[in-house]
């Protein structure tokens, strides 16, 4: 609740939640909307395809190792992609159905670094809250301030689904009002 | 009263034909003023009997109780043995509980008597009190902290592994990337994995070192995989002894009280001991789960002991036979001896389509019931019953218990299912049945023999004494019983009356109880209907005119038959070769009489006496038996020195049925002696008895009957005082039998009717010829002479007179 209280005292606009093929997305997409409407912020549903992982699977000698089986796979770019669409697919539908005519929300699907993809989609006048699919939606934010928003700074936070308050602002200066000094 | 044969040929007296029961001399008022009779109605064979075999207790000294039906043999075999039975203690109490060894096979429990439901109820307390407690235990913080220790142990011991492989590979320019299935390894770009056009753009070598690394990679990450379901067992292992350590203490004071209550019964012990051990094993099924979520460790479930949705069933005991420490042993009776009803059975529910089973389902039969104690079937519904009587044989045979299905007995069911350990058997069994059923079965059982030894044999009827007081206090008795309203000493006696003349024996009186009852509860309708408090006389004449009123149309529409005479029957003037013969016939429980007329004609020929019965087909045995014995009478008497050249046919007149029985010869050698002597025969007579070879009358069935259904006729045509009075010829040996309609002993009172009792065909010729029997006999003999000189005459036409051949010469 202090949480949450914290970031309407923040004024969020817009609230971008970073989806992902490989987690249990549907459910924690729903909290999401929920909180939006709350918030009364926008939504932004970011599905963002991993490049990493189409990048493998274009190679000539792609394969998987099985995590249940500890055998070798073969690994197929054009089954990943359609794996990929029908996920966007299924999370696109969802947060139709939740949104109920009382949500703005968009959804859109990207490829690349989630750095870079979630800084173009983050807040440039106006405080953006980054929620990972899974994420703990009452956890405080991480802030940052989107000048300084780097690959390296952000995927550690995006791997512990921690949720992440991206101010606007150049670097220097805004950090430190994102921190209070 | 003194039943003496009377004087040859003549009319029976008064008190020949009828021995009523004197009401005055019963000496009571009501049935209320009398006691019950505790030995009941005389059955002292069948009572002995009773006793004995329930007395004996070694194998096979089972009881075969037989007799007629409605004879009493229920209820005096259930009272003895529930005397008996009070005497005794009352037996072992039986439970199944689970085998936790082989779950397959419940292991049976013996507990003295009372003690199986209170081991039911601490076990069901504890079972309560361990879902409460270890859950508690469950949700406690340093249970929650250490489960969550190993689970995160896990965790960071595959993560480790895996980021070690990770970061080894990174270094070599190597990513690690999660795939759908698993993980794969790519050449690392500037911050992602190459682009394949990247890739392209190395040069050959580079791309094979590239594949190479990779290639070792995926095979270093399937060794580190491959161990982790290792891992994973190990911590459920641990989580296993966690569990065991949480729930031992909880368990273990739990149970510390039942252990020791137990401790002087070994097997309920060993059994408790079992159960501890198979808690502490399995103490994560009483852990509170989330609905609809079976309880599971790193998300996987945990297996499941059976199939069953509550797995905790385990854990109960199947009470299968309690007793109360004061109760005696048991007596049963079981009116559906069917085989499960006889072993048990074991019940299946039905669950995801599949029926399935558990010790809890086994339901105790008949002779769980009865163990320790007395079961008393009925032999015919057990023999009815497919497979009844060869369990019933088996376990007393094998003085075991196995309760298994009809399908598993008989081979048809070739499934899993529960063997449940046998329980030993200790029963007397009695059962209940026709003589027929004992003689077949001791004709064609082997078995039968062995393992039935005492036949406690009921007697048809009772003998008359004491002045029929003895009789009067079993129909007290049995009113009361009944809730009927009590009766006068008047309808006593007509009840006894009744109860002789069932038993066809004026010495004894009938043994049904069953019938009695029938007319005991239909007067008492009649003394309800009419308003009054006690049963009369006229009470029990009404039930039984009821009673013959609403059987007795077939022998109303014959009597019609006669009357108008569609069956010619006369019962007056004389006629030669002609006679009233009685015949009886049983339809259901009603029996009447009804006269049929016989002639015989008689003339030269080799044929003997024809049956004409017989030829058509229509006479039985036993009525071709009694024309061939009377053949034999005449060629004895008549013809012993010279051939019998006669041709006689005999006949039962406008009979289309079947004829039975040779109480008809004695009537038939009457039409016949007529026939050949000229000598007409009375027809205001009818004649039955059964004749032997030496002319002497036997006695025959359904005497009062026979003289009923002529006496019928006669009054529908009118009963004359006047002139000789109509009556009946029997059979001298059957006045023990009389015992008449009031009816008939009023009209030979008045003159009216008559019954003779005659001991030799010659005492009968007399009576119907009116001739001396000498005088007949002379016709007789002459005749026959006369038949065989004309036969002479007509062989030796043209013959030499016969010669005895020379010897022959050597």
């Amino acid at each position: 609740m202090a949480a949450k209280a914290a970031r309407a005292q923040v004024g969020v606009r817009r609230i971008v939640a970073a989806l992902h093929w490989q987690r249990p997305a549907e459910r924690s997409l729903l909290d999401i909307a929920d909180l939006a409407r709350e918030m009364q912020a926008e939504l932004l549903a970011l599905f963002i395809e991993d490049l990493d992982l189409l990048h493998l699977a274009a190679l000539p000698f792609a394969a998987q190792i099985g995590a249940a089986s500890a055998t070798r796979h073969a690994l197929d770019a054009a089954a990943l992609e359609q794996l990929m669409r029908a996920r966007a697919a299924e999370l696109r539908s969802a947060l139709e159905q939740a949104s109920g005519g009382t949500l703005r929300w968009s959804f859109r699907i990207a490829r690349g670094s989630p750095a870079r993809l979630l800084a173009a989609a983050g807040a440039e006048d106006a405080p953006t809250l980054l929620l990972p699919a899974g994420a703990d939606i009452a956890a405080a934010a991480h802030p940052i301030v989107l000048g300084e928003l780097t690959e390296a700074l952000l995927a550690p936070l995006l791997a512990r689904r921690q949720p992440v308050l991206v101010r606007p602002g150049a670097a220097g200066g805004a950090a430190r009002r994102a921190t209070g000094r | 009263m003194d039943i003496r044969a009377s004087e040859p040929g003549t009319a029976l007296t008064l008190a020949q034909l009828r021995r009523s029961c004197d009401p005055a001399a019963l000496g009571f008022r009501t049935t209320a003023e009398l006691a019950d009779l505790e030995d009941g109605l005389g059955q002292s064979r069948a009572g002995a009997a009773i006793e004995f075999g329930t007395g004996m207790r070694a194998q096979g000294y089972n009881l075969f109780a037989m007799g007629p039906e409605g004879s009493g043999r229920h209820t005096l075999v259930m009272r003895d043995l529930r005397a008996r039975a009070a005497s005794l203690e009352a037996p072992a109490d039986w439970c199944y509980v689970f085998n936790f060894d082989t779950p397959h096979k419940p292991r049976a429990l013996r507990l003295p008597a009372g003690k199986a439901a209170a081991l039911k109820a601490s076990l069901e307390r504890l079972i309560e009190d361990l879902r409460a407690a270890l859950p508690a235990a469950f949700e406690s913080d340093e249970y929650r902290n250490r489960h969550r220790q190993i689970e995160a142990e896990l965790a960071a011991r595959q993560e480790r592994a895996v980021g070690e492989i990770g970061e080894r590979a990174r270094a070599q320019g190597i990513a690690l990337v999660h795939t759908p299935s698993g993980f794969g390894f790519g050449p690392l770009g500037k911050e992602t994995v190459m682009a394949p056009e990247e890739f392209q753009a190395l040069p050959d070598a580079e791309q094979k070192r590239y594949e190479e690394l990779v290639a070792r990679f995926q095979e270093e990450l399937a060794t580190v995989l491959q161990e982790m379901p290792r891992w994973r067992r190990e911590a459920l292992d641990r989580v296993r002894q966690l569990n065991r350590e949480v729930a031992g203490t909880a368990i273990g004071s739990l149970m510390a009280e039942l252990e020791l209550e137990y401790r002087p019964l070994p097997p309920v012990h060993e059994h408790l001991k079992k159960l501890q051990q198979d808690l502490l094993d399995h103490a994560e099924l009483f852990r509170a789960t989330k609905d609809g979520e079976a309880p599971s460790v790193f998300g996987l479930p945990l297996p499941s002991p059976d199939a069953d949705e509550s797995p905790l069933r385990r854990y109960a005991v199947n009470l299968l036979i309690g007793h109360a420490a004061a109760s005696g042993a048991p007596v049963v009776y079981e009116d559906h001896p069917n085989h499960d009803g006889l072993v048990g059975r074991i019940e299946h529910i039905s669950r995801m389509g599949a029926l399935v089973t558990d010790f809890t389902l086994i339901k105790a039969g008949a002779l769980h019931r009865a163990n320790g104690g007395y079961l008393v079937l009925d032999a015919l519904k057990v023999l009815s019953e497919p497979y009844a009587w060869e369990a019933l044989k088996r376990a007393l045979r094998s003085r075991e218990i196995h309760t298994q299905s009809l399908a598993q007995a008989v081979g048809w069911l070739s499934t899993i299912s529960l063997e449940p350990e046998p329980i030993p058997l200790d029963v007397k069994v009695v059962l209940i049945g026709e003589r027929r059923l004992y003689y077949l079965l001791h004709a064609y059982d082997p078995e039968f023999a062995e393992l039935f030894k005492v036949i406690a044999d009921f007697e048809d009827d009772v003998p008359r004494e004491n002045g029929d007081l003895r009789h009067a206090r079993v129909i007290a008795a049995l009113a009361r019983k009944e809730g009927l309203r009590p009766l006068d000493a008047a309808a006593v006696a007509r009840v006894i009356d009744r109860q002789c003349r069932e038993a066809g024996d004026t010495a004894k009186l009938s043994a049904s109880m069953q019938s009695l009852a029938d007319l005991l509860r239909e007067s008492d309708y009649w003394a309800r209907s009419a308003g009054r408090e006690v049963i009369g006389a006229a009470d029990v004449g009404s039930a039984l005119e009821a009673q013959d009123r609403r059987r007795d149309r077939v022998r109303s529409r014959l009597l019609e038959d006669l009357v108008n005479g569609a069956r010619l029957v006369d019962t007056a003037g004389a006629r030669v070769g002609q006679v009233n013969g009685l015949a009886v016939l049983q339809l259901g429980d009603f029996t009447f009489g009804t006269p049929h007329r016989i002639t015989a004609r008689a003339r030269l020929g080799g044929a003997g006496v024809v049956d004409i019965e017989r030829e058509s087909g229509l006479g039985g045995p036993l009525h071709s038996k009694g024309v061939l014995i009377l053949a034999g009478f005449l060629s004895g008497r008549y013809a012993a020195s010279r051939p019998l050249s006669l041709s006689a046919t005999l006949v039962f007149e406008q009979s289309y049925g079947g004829v039975e029985g040779d109480s008809a010869s004695s009537a038939e050698l009457y039409a016949l002696l007529s026939a050949l002597s000229g000598a007409p025969l009375a027809q205001r007579f009818a004649v039955t008895g059964s004749v032997n070879q030496h002319g002497d009358i036997q006695p025959i069935g359904g005497v009062n009957e026979k003289i009923e259904g002529f006496f019928d006729l006669c009054r529908a045509r009118g009963l004359d005082a006047a002139g000789d009075p109509p009556g009946v010829i029997i059979p001298a040996a059957n006045m023990r039998n009389l015992m008449l309609r009031e009816d008939v002993v009023e009209a030979v009172a008045q003159g009216r009717f008559a019954v003779h009792a005659v001991r030799t065909v010659d005492e009968g010729i007399a009576l119907l010829t009116g001739l001396p029997a000498e005088t007949v006999n002379a016709r007789v003999e002459a005749k026959i002479a006369e038949l065989a000189e004309r036969a002479r005459s007509f062989a030796g036409v043209g013959k030499k007179p016969w010669q005895p051949k020379p010897p022959a010469r050597k």
